[in-house]
C-alpha cells in the first residue's frame, strides 16, 4: 500500500499593503486588487487578492511538504470560488485522495477563517518519492 | 496598447524574454509571506513566481480590461527555474467566448529555460464585455 505523506497547511492574513507589494512584485497592478476607489465601483464592492497571490499559499504548502518533488513535477489545477479580501485569514490545506498511475493526488483548497471556501481543486506530484 | 479581449483566439503572443534575479525572487516571497529556506539554499525561484511574472511581462505588451478576474488556473511544474536563468514566454490566447456579458479568455504559456518547458499555465480570466 502506498502511503502520502501528511501536508501541514499554511495560514496568512490578506492586507492591502500585501496587495500592494504583489501588485509591484508581479507586474500585475490591476486596480481591482490595488485602487480601493475603482474597487469601490465593481460588482466586488472592493479590493481583492491577486488570484496567484492566495494561490501561492497552496504553492508553499505543497513545497514544504514535498521539496524539490513539487518543484519538478507538481501540477496544481484550481478554480478561484470566491473573492479573497484584505482583512481576510486564509488557511491552504490539502486532504490525500489517491494515488493513480505513479502520482499522488490531494485536494486542496484556500479558506477564510469562516470556512467560506476561496480556492478549491487538486494538486499532485510524482509519488517516488 | 492592446487589450485581451480586442484578439481572437488563436493569437499568438511574441515570444518574451525574461529572467528572475535574486530579488526580484526575495520581493515576491516577502509579498506572499514565504519563509521556506529551500529557494535560497539551492539557488532556485518559486515556480508560481515563474509563472506570475511571465504574466506580469506578458501585461507589459497587453492590458486587461479593468474589473477583469481570474476564474482558474492550471500550473505545471516540470523542472526547477535557478535565480538568473533565462527564460521564455510563449503565450497563446487559447479561447475566447462571451458569455452573460463577460469575455472569457482562457491562455495558455509554456515558459521555456534551455529551450525546454519548465514551467507551462493556462489561466482563464473574465473581463466586463464592453457594451454594445
Amino acid at each position: 500500500m502506498t502511503t502520502a505523506p501528511e501536508v501541514a497547511p499554511v495560514t496568512r492574513q490578506l492586507t492591502q499593503p500585501m496587495l500592494n507589494a504583489y501588485a509591484d512584485a508581479s507586474g500585475d497592478h490591476n486596480p481591482i486588487h490595488i485602487d480601493e476607489a475603482f474597487a469601490k465601483t465593481t460588482a466586488m464592492g472592493g479590493t481583492i487578492a491577486h488570484g496567484m497571490l492566495v494561490l501561492s499559499f497552496i504553492s508553499e504548502m505543497m513545497t514544504g511538504a514535498f521539496g524539490r518533488a513539487w518543484l519538478a513535477g507538481g501540477r496544481l489545477d484550481v478554480r478561484f470560488r470566491a473573492p479573497s479580501r484584505p482583512g481576510v485569514t486564509v488557511t491552504a490545506r490539502a486532504r490525500y485522495t489517491e494515488t493513480k498511475d505513479g502520482r499522488h493526488r490531494y485536494a486542496v483548497e484556500c479558506v477564510s477563517q469562516t470556512d467560506e471556501v476561496l480556492i478549491a481543486g487538486t494538486a499532485e506530484l510524482p509519488g517516488v518519492m | 496598447m492592446t487589450v485581451l479581449t480586442d484578439l481572437p483566439a488563436g493569437h499568438d503572443f511574441p515570444p518574451i524574454a525574461f529572467s528572475v534575479n535574486a530579488a526580484q525572487s526575495r520581493a515576491y516571497r516577502a509579498a506572499t509571506g514565504d519563509t521556506l529556506p529551500l529557494y535560497d539554499e539551492a539557488g532556485l525561484v518559486p515556480p508560481l513566481a515563474v509563472a506570475a511574472l511571465a504574466l506580469g511581462a506578458l501585461l507589459e505588451s497587453v492590458s486587461l480590461p479593468p474589473g477583469t478576474l481570474h476564474a482558474s488556473e492550471s500550473v505545471t511544474y516540470v523542472s526547477p527555474v535557478p535565480v538568473d536563468a533565462t527564460l521564455e514566454c510563449r503565450a497563446r490566447l487559447a479561447q475566447r467566448s462571451v458569455r452573460g456579458g463577460w469575455v472569457v479568455s482562457v491562455l495558455d504559456s509554456d515558459i521555456l529555460l534551455d529551450g525546454t518547458t519548465a514551467v507551462s499555465t493556462r489561466a482563464t480570466v473574465m473581463s466586463p464585455a464592453a457594451p454594445s
